[in-house]
């Protein structure tokens, strides 16, 4: 009942104050003069690898259980990963519908007249809300991590729930960074939809737990946004060494490829079995002895930023 | 040719073969440039059928050179929609864009729903009648929505693409810039055509008709009586010759010319008409000189002449065919009847029929005044036409009013004041008994008071769609009604006390409606209220009320005349333990319950419907998922008088059992497929 006490929290809330209130809609968006202005976009792709990447089908917007969008509008450059929670497969619901629908609704809701570039929190919210209104029943829990570029100031807004994240690189130096969210090991922050009957046992955290985040960006910086199957197997110095090498590249065919290896490296890296992998690492530190990599569905946005 | 008559009657010696000409060149005249007489039906589009002579000005007014087609940019207003305001599943504005799931056929939350659907809300215990039925059209419509395009365009062609059991469109309205509403398209074999079986999206182009003016608001009119389940639209194309902005005024100026025109004498009329003005050159009143001297008496008899021939023409019709007429002509005519009978006659009309065989004569405009045939005035179907002047002659006739309908009036054109509409209520509004505002666009808070204050004797309150999003209405006055029996604020925000106190006053209301209007007020409270001080209660719809929970529903149990009751998307928790049985066990009258939505029945929850309920007549139990095929049969078996049963989006059901049960026991079944993935 915890998700739906806030649900109802944010509704009212949302109702009572006034939608403006809770939004904060920038008002000077719709001037179209000329470039007088820089206006900063991303220039980004996608690679990744599902767990069961030789038995499986491709399906466009998805690795597995894992879920991506990217997409843009005249004042916002939008990027956004989930990464569906797997335990739900025992109870006999598909993991990876979740996420799918979290990413395609925030896509719905960026192009719809209230999207406010500089709350992604908001996207995450009223998609979650977005669940509660389909005729079918959509069961089960994600994690998610959406990151908006605003091209009026420059300026990166980002929501972050759970254990995927992103790394923002400058001049051969990680600027910024995602932290985890974890209940305990294993267990990262998650929005839920369980079905009834569950939901005590269930996690279920709100969006207003997310870690939101906010910096400006300069031209030339990379952004990464990945799930956990990456930042688990490699580690971070080695994402640093690929990352600074595209610093400042516009051309999407060598972003693309530095985005395929990277994706390439989590996977190989997953199903070594001798690696220590930052997972291993973090086990370790729980007291729980584990040593390789951890295969898991692997999704890789890059983009760049250019002015 | 104006010219050549003139000239031909400006010389005396002309011989009767030339004046017989001038007469020809007259009817001639007649003809052609007097487009009055041209065969338009309707009066409120006298704007469109100007002569032919004038469609070469109208051109030089566009920007003939090219097309454009755009999707509706954004809503203006809706009659009704499925999902709640803040989502973007099932609601209007879906509607806008780009097609997003055309041309896939199915049940997808990207496009917009209505909330109704076939004729079952009409066999419900709440159902509605019809005030003043007589004015109401062939084809009523029963909800509509209107769109508002980016550029000005003089439209050619519509394009609507639905996605979900097509064939709900009837009307097409464009809003010109003349700030009329004329009808582009109308369904005239909405009954007589076959029902559309539905399997496949439709790209629904009806044929417009042409007008000459240049819109850029559309209004689409919807009936759902011989669809099956939900209608769903994806968008809306208008196309048509961009319109050039700059001319506007011209336009406008030159049909208020037009318009002006048409509200003069038929003498002055031809006189435009025939461009038969001085030209005003340097001699200028030297020729009207010679012209008011000379002409202006040929002028005027030849008129008369042609009019005394045809009159002449047609007695000689009529001695003929009386002379061979046997009967005798009986000499007792309409005017001698009783005025009662009149009265019982002329109850009959329509509200615009009323108004036009008042223009006959006298006496029939001394009958067609009675206050007697204004007890009950619905405005509904006149909602293009409904104006303050309209208002305030209704009012010198209406005195004893009962019955006013005034839904849909004053849609987006501020046509009807509220002040006006503040004197019309406090003139007549005493001994009103129903009142239907929906969807109304000139409410304000003043206009409420004086409806709180003014009608005390008011039966049935209807305000669906009434309130302006922000601010909320101050509806406060609406406590001191103290007599409803049926309450309906479908999509309309009401304060939670204001609520609660209509509740508290209003003991003998049989029929209350709070869809949608629930998100700021705590459903638990106006159930315990409702199951305090409202026990007659027939009818409840608490459509999305996510916050009523168990509890709630266990108060409702109080009610046992409850026969309508609906809790789609309610009770949203895990699972509803007593209170579901508790409620059937005291509610035996039910006929229709819909729990659409409601995840935590069980099978138990389905056994006890099967059990407690034997007159149920419509169920609705859409995505309700984890239910077993047993207990569908169990209900289909026990409940004998069951009509409907919506099992979309239900698990462990077949295509081959819902036709077999269908056929098995003789009833609707609605079932549908998931739609394959959400892209």
């Amino acid at each position: 009942m915890h998700s739906l006490g806030w649900s109802s929290k944010l509704i009212s809330r949302a109702l009572r104050s006034g939608f403006s209130a809770l939004l904060e809609t920038t008002t000077n968006v719709t001037s179209n003069n000329g470039g007088s202005k820089s206006r900063p976009h991303f220039i980004s792709v996608v690679c990744g690898f599902p767990k069961d990447f030789l038995t499986s089908k491709y399906k466009p917007g998805k690795y597995g259980e894992d879920s991506w969008f990217k997409t843009s509008t005249s004042n916002a450059d939008v990027l956004g990963v989930a990464d569906g929670v797997g335990g739900w497969r025992s109870y006999g619901i598909d993991p990876g519908e979740f996420s799918s629908f979290l990413m395609k609704t925030c896509e719905r809701l960026v192009h719809c007249v209230n999207f406010n570039p500089q709350r992604p929190v908001n996207l995450l919210a009223y998609s979650y809300c977005e669940l509660l209104e389909q005729k079918k029943p959509i069961l089960g829990s994600s994690t998610a991590c959406v990151l908006v570029l605003n091209r009026e100031n420059s300026t990166v807004y980002t929501a972050n729930i759970g254990d995927s994240g992103f790394m923002v690189v400058r001049r051969g130096e990680i600027v910024h960074k995602s932290e985890e969210q974890q209940h305990y090991f294993n267990t990262p922050f998650q929005l839920s939809l369980p079905p009834p009957g569950h939901d005590h046992n269930v996690l279920s955290d709100s969006p207003d737990s997310a870690d939101t985040l906010s910096f400006p960006v300069k031209d030339g910086d990379v952004i990464l946004v990945a799930t956990d199957g990456v930042f688990d197997n490699v580690p971070e110095k080695l994402l640093l060494d690929m990352l600074k090498e595209v610093e400042g590249v516009t051309d999407p065919v060598k972003l693309q490829m530095t985005a395929n290896s990277l994706a390439l490296m989590a996977r190989s890296l997953s199903f070594d079995s001798d690696f220590m992998s930052p997972f291993a690492i973090n086990a370790r530190r729980n007291n729980i002895n584990a040593t390789g990599g951890k295969p898991d569905d692997i999704t890789v946005v890059l983009a760049t930023v250019a002015i | 040719m104006s010219q050549s008559s003139a000239t031909n009657s400006e010389d005396d010696s002309k011989t009767a073969n030339n004046e017989s000409v001038a007469v020809d060149s007259v009817i001639d005249f007649k003809g052609k440039h007097f487009g009055l007489e041209s065969t338009s039906q309707d009066s409120d589009d006298y704007l469109v059928s100007g002569s032919e002579g004038t469609m070469i000005d109208v051109e030089r007014f566009c920007h003939a050179d090219y097309r454009i087609e755009q999707y509706a940019h954004s809503v203006l207003d809706f009659s009704s929609q499925y999902g709640i305001d803040l989502s973007i599943s099932y609601t209007a504005p879906n509607i806008t864009g780009r097609p997003s799931k055309y041309p896939e056929y199915g049940d997808f939350p990207q496009t917009f729903a209505m909330r109704t659907y076939g004729a079952w809300w009409d066999r419900a215990p709440s159902r509605l009648k019809e005030i003043q039925p007589q004015n109401v059209s062939e084809i009523p419509a029963e909800d509509f929505i209107v769109l508002y395009f980016e550029d000005y365009i003089i439209p050619d062609e519509i394009a609507i693409f639905e996605t979900y059991n097509p064939g709900a469109v009837i009307r097409v309205w464009a809003y010109t810039i003349a700030k009329t509403w004329i009808c582009l398209w109308e369904d005239k074999e909405f009954y007589t055509k076959p029902i559309y079986s539905p399997s496949r999206a439709r790209r629904f182009t009806p044929p417009l008709k042409r007008i000459q003016l240049p819109t850029k608001t559309i209004r689409l009119e919807f009936n759902h009586q011989r669809l099956h389940y939900y209608t769903e639209i994806d968008a809306v194309l208008l196309s048509g010759k961009k319109f050039n902005t700059r001319n506007m005024q011209h336009l406008l100026d030159y049909y208020e010319r037009q318009r002006k025109v048409l509200t003069l004498g038929s003498i002055l009329c031809k006189l435009q008409n025939m461009k038969f003005r001085p030209i005003c050159r340097d001699n200028y009143q030297n020729r009207l000189q010679h012209f008011l001297m000379h002409d202006l008496d040929k002028f005027i008899s030849v008129l008369s002449d042609v009019q005394i021939q045809s009159m002449q023409r047609q007695q000689q019709q009529q001695l003929q065919s009386s002379n061979t007429d046997e009967m005798k002509i009986s000499k007792i005519g309409l005017k001698n009847m009783p005025f009662e009978i009149m009265l019982k006659i002329f109850s009959y009309l329509d509200l615009k029929s009323l108004f036009r065989v008042g223009a006959v004569s006298r006496f029939l405009y001394d009958v067609s005044t009675h206050p007697l045939l204004y007890s009950e005035l619905n405005l509904k179907p006149y909602w293009h036409l409904a104006s303050t002047e309209l208002l305030s002659t209704l009012a010198k006739r209406a005195t004893i009013l009962k019955k006013l309908d005034m839904s849909w009036c004053g849609c987006t054109v501020q046509t009807i004041s509220p002040t006006e509409f503040k004197k019309f209520i406090q003139q007549r509004g005493d001994s009103l008994t129903h009142l239907r505002l929906n969807s109304t666009k000139f409410l304000n808070a003043s206009c409420i008071d004086t409806l709180g204050i003014v009608c005390d004797n008011l039966k049935e309150l209807s305000l669906r769609n009434c309130s302006p999003s922000p601010p909320l209405l101050n509806f406060s006055c609406l406590a001191n009604l103290k007599n409803l029996e049926r309450l309906d604020l479908f999509q309309t925000v009401i304060e939670s006390d204001l609520l609660l106190t209509m509740l508290e006053n209003n003991p003998k209301l049989k029929h209350l409606n709070l869809a949608f209007c629930s998100v700021a007020v705590n459903m638990d409270d106006v159930a315990q209220h409702i199951a305090k001080y409202n026990k007659q209660l027939i009818s409840l719809d608490m459509w999305k009320a996510h916050f009523l929970s168990a509890q709630g529903l266990l108060v409702l149990s109080n009610c046992h005349n409850l026969e309508e009751i609906d809790f789609g998307w309610c009770l949203r928790e895990a699972s509803l333990g007593d209170s579901l049985r508790e409620f059937l066990t005291q509610c035996t009258k039910l006929k229709k319950l819909f729990l659409a939505a409601v995840r935590g029945l069980t099978d138990r929850d389905l056994e006890y419907i099967a059990n407690l309920c034997p007159n149920l007549e419509q169920l609705d139990l859409m995505g309700v998922l984890g239910i077993s095929k047993e207990r569908y049969i169990d209900i289909l078996q026990k409940c004998a008088k069951l009509q409907l049963l919506d099992l979309c989006f239900c698990d462990n059901i077949m295509d081959y059992d819902v036709a077999l049960w269908s056929r098995t026991f003789k009833v609707d079944i609605k079932s549908c497929q998931v739609p394959n993935d959400f892209r």
